[in-house]
């Protein structure tokens, strides 16, 4: 027994020694090095639109892993930059108790989150507690707006949300745009568009901006009906009859991932006669997941979405390194979006040369960056909603199932199909 | 009003209003027997969902043969959550009920959730692609066949009940439990196997929705609702009641996107059914309040 306890006092002897050289020896090392710069992540990783959340996250974690691997902030000591990472799960309330958490868990800085609503929670989490929010995905005009009117009125002091993407409103105006240059590559002259949508906060704003665009453009073709549906829709059958019963020649879907599923095979069922399917900027037409289910029926699908830069050697490079780390999934959107989001904040906080709050909005205010991978219509700056008017869309095609840019012309990869063959 | 529009309408939601039929029919008759709501009844639909989609993609078996299965699979875990969990609960008061299904769905949601991942997924037969035309009028051949299904279930249901000893030992037992219970009817068992045919009467009406619809684990909840809803307007515990009302409910809905926005087409379903509360409170074909 004291045999025993005689080995245990020299054992607490033996862990005292070496827990002192843990404090006292091991960190000296580690002073010299920066304290790594907590960024907030957070996307709809599971849920309904788990697929484009996940891309998110890994297009993150990629830019991440590229700046830390590049020797990391280096106006802060050469900082690395760690991932808090988040999920809304698609709702509004997880998206903001996921920004407490982060925040509470030590981020200086918050991006995200893919879906309208959810982001439009996160926001006034990062207003009341003074953290700098890019968002880097999510085109509801109000989430930026709403902030830029609360600061010009004097309600707050600051504005911390800024927003790397196309807005719902500038969304409508490439579509408007795009729509009439297309028609008129491909000679052709439709009259009737149906414009079909879902329900939720993207999908009315990206269908009001449509409108108001068209509205504001007049051009040749009208739009004779507006069908929205419940989203997620459990059935689209009458939804699709009753766009049938408006005689289009084109269907203007504005979708998620579960009701483009319905969508597409049901317009093919109903053999709604169409010039072809032009969509003016949403999920679920071009993504991995979908083209494996929908196959066929989403062949020669137009759509005006954000889409990165092929031409970018340094995309191609990217898109194959997340081909590798994604098990085969295609560099898009959603990923290419997010990578470009913390590439966009490594540079920002290369120029605020701290992490206090001020100096980084500061700087996001001051930016002029080049390096993005999407396709931009010039330089990522912030107006004065704190949007960037240079993040413009691209007209991509579904082309032997495979999405491929076809419009603006100094975009393009592929030549366009329009009309699209008749079965 | 485009008139082949309301006719391809009212053909969209009679055919669609079949599964409806069969799931409320389900849950009427789990509610009709042990006065249980089985608040997992959608939940139990996407797992049937989900047993036809690995049926079609590991074994290749098309879902309209698929179903048996799926209804089989379902009534052996029917006849099991009755045994050890809802038997405990059948006399407790309703709240206590409410939380014990309610628990037993989010098990079920997030179990589905591990196993088959977030995305939409749909299961392809070889029927999911052919039409009839009937003049402008389209039928989805996938569309018919569920409702024919749907609808020989549910017949077959209403004969068991009817003309069955079991079937009228049921019946017994959901008029009077005390009564059952003198003439030597095994209450317990009747209970079980009642839980078992609503679990397979919604397991089949996945696996029969599941080339129609695509599917993920968060459909569950909305499945559940419609169900209620439709038990609520057809009277809750009345196997007629269920039936018809579900296709009414779908007409209702079918009607409402041909009319009204389609976005608002769940709103006639739901009125539907606060007018029903406020002039019928017992439903079409409930009892009243006894």
């Amino acid at each position: 027994m004291r045999d025993h306890q005689i080995h245990r006092r020299r054992f607490l002897e033996a862990a005292g020694v070496a827990a002192g050289a843990a404090t006292l020896g091991f960190p000296l090392p580690l002073r010299a090095q920066a304290p790594a710069i907590k960024i907030g992540v957070i996307h709809p990783v599971t849920g309904p639109l788990a697929e484009p959340g996940q891309a998110c996250r890994l297009g993150a974690q990629m830019a991440a892993d590229a700046v830390n691997g590049a020797g990391g902030i280096k106006a802060l000591g050469g900082a690395r930059i760690e991932l808090l990472v988040g999920d809304t799960q698609t709702k509004p309330d997880v998206g903001r108790t996921e920004a407490e958490r982060v925040i509470n868990q030590g981020a200086q800085i918050l991006m995200g989150s893919f879906d309208s609503g959810s982001t439009a929670a996160m926001v006034p989490v990062a207003q009341q507690r003074r953290v700098p929010f890019l968002v880097d995905i999510a085109a509801a005009d109000p989430i930026t707006a709403n902030v830029a009117k609360a600061v010009k009125e004097g309600q707050q002091k600051l504005q911390f949300v800024y927003r790397n993407f196309p807005t719902g409103s500038s969304f409508g105006k490439k579509a408007v745009q795009y729509f009439g240059e297309v028609f008129k590559e491909a000679g052709v002259s439709p009259r009737r568009v149906v414009l079909m949508y879902c329900n939720d906060l993207f999908g009315q704003n990206n269908a009001k901006g449509f409108q108001a665009a068209h509205a504001a453009a007049k051009p040749s073709w009208e739009i004779v009906d507006v069908i929205p549906w419940p989203e997620p829709p459990q059935d689209l059958s009458t939804e699709v009859s009753r766009a049938k019963a408006a005689k289009p020649d084109i269907i203007a879907p504005i979708t998620r991932p579960a009701s483009a599923q319905l969508l597409f095979p049901e317009l093919r069922k109903q053999r709604v006669d169409i010039m072809g399917i032009v969509g003016p900027g949403s999920p679920g037409l071009y993504e991995a997941g979908q083209l494996a289910v929908l196959k066929h029926d989403l062949e020669y699908v137009l759509a005006s979405i954000p889409w990165a830069n092929f031409k970018n050697p340094r995309t191609a490079k990217a898109a194959e390194e997340y081909q590798k780390r994604s098990g085969g999934k295609t560099f898009d959107t959603n990923s290419g979006y997010s990578y470009d989001g913390i590439m966009l904040l490594a540079d920002v906080l290369e120029r605020a040369k701290s992490v206090d709050p001020d100096a980084v909005v500061a700087a996001l205010k001051a930016t002029n960056y080049t390096g993005g991978l999407m396709q931009y219509g010039g330089p990522i700056v912030f107006n004065e909603l704190g949007d960037n008017p240079n993040a413009i869309t691209t007209m991509i095609q579904i082309l032997g199932q495979k999405p491929v840019a076809v419009w603006p012309k100094e975009a393009a990869l592929a030549k366009l199909v329009f009309p699209r063959p008749k079965a | 009003m485009d008139l082949t529009l309301v006719g391809q309408g009212l053909l969209n939601g009679l055919l669609f209003g079949g599964v409806y039929s069969l799931t409320a029919v389900g849950l009427t008759l789990i509610f009709g027997v042990m006065r249980v709501v089985n608040f997992a009844h959608g939940d139990m639909m996407v797992w049937g969902m989900y047993l036809a989609w690995l049926l079609a993609t590991r074994l290749g078996v098309d879902p309209y043969l698929g179903f048996v299965v799926c209804a089989a699979a379902l009534f052996a875990f029917g006849l099991v959550t009755q045994r050890f969990l809802v038997n405990r609960i059948v006399d407790a008061p309703h709240e206590m009920q409410i939380l014990l299904m309610l628990g037993v769905a989010l098990i079920l949601e997030n179990a589905a959730l591990v196993a088959f991942g977030p995305d939409p997924v749909r299961v392809r037969s070889a029927l999911t692609a052919s039409t009839i035309w009937l003049g402008p009028i389209f039928v989805d051949v996938a569309r018919l066949v569920t409702f024919g299904v749907a609808i020989a279930l549910t017949l077959a249901l209403y004969l068991f009940l009817t003309r069955t000893d079991l079937g009228r030992s049921m019946r017994a037992a959901a008029d009077n439990t005390y009564g059952a219970l003198v003439i030597g009817t095994d209450v317990r068992r009747v209970y079980a196997v009642a839980f078992g045919i609503g679990a397979a009467c919604v397991g089949a009406a996945g696996a029969l929705v599941s080339p129609i619809l695509p599917f993920q684990p968060s459909g569950g909840l909305a499945a559940s609702v419609t169900s209620f809803n439709i038990v609520i307007i057809g009277g809750m515990g009345s196997l007629v009641g269920a039936f018809v009302g579900g296709l009414l409910v779908s007409l209702a809905e079918s009607l409402g996107a041909v009319f009204l926005a389609p976005s608002l087409k769940e709103l006639v379903s739901f009125s539907l059914l606060v007018i029903i509360l406020l002039f019928r409170p017992a439903g079409l074909f409930g009892k009243g309040v006894s």
